[in-house]
């Protein structure tokens, strides 16, 4: 069953959806405020539109109108993916669900959230990433001769809307957090262990690589990733991660001790 | 180890991983997990497990059990940027899923429903059942404005039951008038679902508009005739109102202009496909631009009112986009495990006649509805049946310009199916919608009574549109043709 959606003037609309203002973290402000401005490509898209219809109706067929469409319905509709995670309004089978107390839900969330969501919009910011850089060097543009050329643009766009995914992501989940404790640094870590290792992975494959580039400029990049460490970089990030885990930990207890005495 | 040779007798490897593919899913849905993070969570899973255990390379259970490469790792992960930008982004039909959701909250916020049903009730007082038949007729006309069930069945639940319950109607007819009118606007084009349901299917989506008129306007011909039936049988649970206004010319007039605005807006959506003046993209524009102009003229649209349907707009096709990533993300590696060979040949060799497998699938379709929403159905059952479909013997005449009349058809079907499933008790949602509007001296059993005729009614349309597939050609073949 889905979320029960918005009638037509039950609640006051201006805060549908948006988690309570105090409760806000900098990662919601942020989102908020970009999907508020971006919510406005909606009315432009209707124009856009009609623009399109009217001009091929005098005979001055657009080509780039065409194109710039489902430019602004693709920027538009990533924004809204960040910020449906944002407004908690993703569909869920809430048949089980409302009947559970509200610190299981919020530990429900925290999976979703964390173990579940975060790795794979991690996953795709930096595979979007990889996307956006080749069509860049490519200089790629559309495939219509008249078209709306440019379109490693779109595609760094969406590298930056799944980002910002990830920034709603990681803010739902230490709101979420912090219903049921103190959001230590540590727990949060820990409630996203998956998409920390991968980060970890990452941090350590981009390292290797940019080490292995700087210290053997003859070396050619394409064939870097094939050199024997990156068999390691999972390893590697898993024991960032546990570095990082243990710090933030250890320096938690030392703050929280400190304030004790 | 032995176990999983014993295993292997079963059902081969790849078949193991889909089928736990699936129960994992249904695992995380039953707790409540958003599902677009259950897919993508479920996916990730087996990406690792594809990376770590099922690798040939690392040998750990390739000795014991036959196994098949599945072949999905990290590395291969990279090809889904292309894939969720084809065929999310880069989808000028998809253009029309925004602009769908827009015009509906325009036409939900432009009051114009609230007028027709006070012009209409005084139209239609002195007739039994008027009311119900005003519902009836905001319903099947405002059918646009919804593709979420639940916004116009609570939206008709608002205005329509608190009106029927002061008229003394018997309880179960108002509330399945409401809930049967309410769902009918996921079938009646231009319906959101149905663009869904074209880019996953691969068929033309002013076809499928086309061929959704016709099914949308017999059911709710059915659910006319029924309620003038009742009237006629029952007169007591659809008593006329105590003060009636004798129709002048006044009030015809008032009823026209209430009507006729919202009729030339859906005209106008369809009219520009029909004529092919516009593709059904362009279509979606248009419609969402007179839906604001509608706003506007009746009830003087403020900033602030197009500020919030936009932002609205964001909301519902952002968690819309999220399980078309996620369920496109599924799909692959579900590909990748053979999952579409092996539901293809499960379900292709279950049965001898084509039409039973288009009768399964629909109860399948329908069990499902049960449980989900449209949006997960059309983008994770659909497009696992296709290849089912394609590979049926049934031949549809498509007229020479209907491309793909078999998928069109089942399209269709499968949409009634999904809006009877959402009215059928005890689980179908649109139920509980209503529920959630009603006062409290309806009861869920009131509701339920209410809604069985309405079911029978829909699961006759069904029939109709099984049986005479001509109902749904016809039109986009006219259409088209010149």
């Amino acid at each position: 069953m889905a979320n029960q959606p918005n009638p037509a003037g039950s609640e006051a609309p201006s805060n549908f959806g948006n988690p309570a203002k105090e409760e806000q973290l900098w990662g919601d402000r942020i989102v908020v405020f970009v999907s508020h401005w971006t919510s406005w490509l909606f009315p432009i898209l209707v124009i856009a539109i009609v623009a399109q219809v009217v001009l091929r109706g005098i005979g001055h067929n657009q080509a780039w109108l065409d194109d710039l469409h489902w430019w602004i319905y693709g920027a538009a509709l990533m924004t809204g993916f960040a910020y449906a995670i944002t407004t908690d309004s993703h569909v869920r089978v809430d048949i089980f669900y409302d009947n559970f107390t509200s610190k299981k839900r919020t530990l429900v969330n925290i999976f979703g959230l964390g173990w579940l969501l975060l790795p794979f919009i991690l996953i795709m910011t930096d595979i979007m990433f990889h996307y956006a850089a080749s069509s860049f060097v490519a200089r790629e543009g559309s495939d219509s001769p008249n078209g709306l050329h440019g379109l490693y643009l779109l595609k760094m766009l969406l590298v930056a809307l799944f980002a910002l995914a990830v920034i709603a992501a990681w803010s739902a989940l230490k709101r979420n957090l912090r219903r049921v404790t103190e959001p230590a640094f540590y727990k949060l870590i820990f409630c996203a262990l998956p998409a920390i290792w991968f980060l970890g992975e990452r941090i350590a494959y981009y390292g290797f690589w940019w080490h292995l580039r700087l210290s053997q400029p003859d070396l050619n990049p394409r064939r870097i990733p094939r050199e024997d460490i990156f068999d390691y970089t999972h390893l590697t990030g898993l024991a960032l991660l546990l570095a990082v885990l243990i710090v933030t930990f250890a320096w938690s207890r030392l703050r929280s001790s400190g304030k004790g005495a | 180890m032995e176990i999983l040779s014993l295993m292997s007798n079963v059902m081969d490897l790849n078949q193991w991983m889909v089928l736990s593919m699936f129960l994992l899913f249904i695992l995380f849905l039953f707790y409540g997990i958003p599902v677009a993070y259950a897919l993508v969570g479920v996916s990730l899973i087996f990406v690792i497990l594809g990376e770590f255990v099922l690798d040939e390379n690392r040998k750990i259970i390739t000795e014991y059990i036959d196994f098949k490469r599945t072949g999905i790792n990290y590395t291969k992960l990279g090809a889904n940027a292309g894939r969720f930008f084809g065929g999310v982004i880069k989808n000028p039909v998809l253009v029309a899923l925004p602009m769908f959701i827009f015009m509906g909250l325009m036409l939900d916020q432009s009051g114009i429903a609230q007028r027709m049903m006070r012009n209409m009730q005084l139209l239609f007082g002195a007739l039994r059942g008027g009311l119900a038949l005003t519902v009836m007729l905001i319903g099947i006309i405002l059918a646009a404005s919804t593709g979420v069930i639940g916004a116009s069945v609570v939206l008709l639940g608002v205005m329509g039951i608190p009106a029927m319950m002061k008229q003394n109607y018997a309880k179960p007819i108002a509330t399945g008038t409401v809930a049967a009118s309410g769902t009918l606007g996921i079938l009646i084009p231009p319906s959101i679902m149905l663009v869904i349901m074209s880019d996953q299917m691969a068929i033309s989506l002013g076809d499928l508009f086309m061929g959704a008129v016709f099914p949308g306007l017999i059911l709710g011909g059915l659910y006319i005739a029924y309620i003038v039936l009742y009237g006629l049988v029952r007169p007591n649970a659809m008593p006329l109102p105590e003060h009636r206004v004798p129709i002048s010319r006044k009030i015809v007039f008032e009823v026209l202009l209430s009507v006729v605005p919202p009729l030339l807006l859906i005209l106008l959506v369809l009219g520009s496909i029909f004529f092919g003046i516009a593709t059904p993209t362009e279509a979606s524009g248009l419609g969402a631009l007179g839906a604001t102009v509608l706003a506007f003229m009746n009830t003087g649209m403020s900033y602030k009112k197009l500020r919030d349907a936009a932002r609205q707009t964001m909301n519902t096709s952002g968690y819309i986009v999220g399980i078309f990533i996620a369920a496109n993300f599924f799909a692959y590696v579900l590909r990748r495990y053979r999952g579409d060979d092996i539901i293809e040949n499960l379900i292709l060799g279950s049965f001898d006649n084509p039409y039973f497998v288009i009768a399964f699938i629909l109860f399948v379709i329908f069990l499902l509805g049960f449980l989900l929403d449209w949006i997960e159905i059309t983008l994770i059952i659909m497009p696992l049946m296709l290849p089912v479909i394609h590979a049926l013997s049934i031949t549809i005449e498509g007229y020479g310009v209907v491309g793909d009349p078999v998928v069109v058809w089942f399209a269709v079907l499968a949409a009634v199916t999904l809006q009877t499933s959402f009215l059928t008790p005890p689980v179908g949602f649109a139920l509980f919608y209503l529920k959630g509007v009603c006062p409290p001296e309806i009861s869920l059993g009131h509701v339920y009574r209410g809604i069985i005729p309405f079911v029978i009614l829909q699961l006759i349309g069904l029939a109709i549109v099984f049986l005479f597939p001509k109902v749904i050609t016809w039109l986009p073949a006219v259409a088209y043709a010149n």
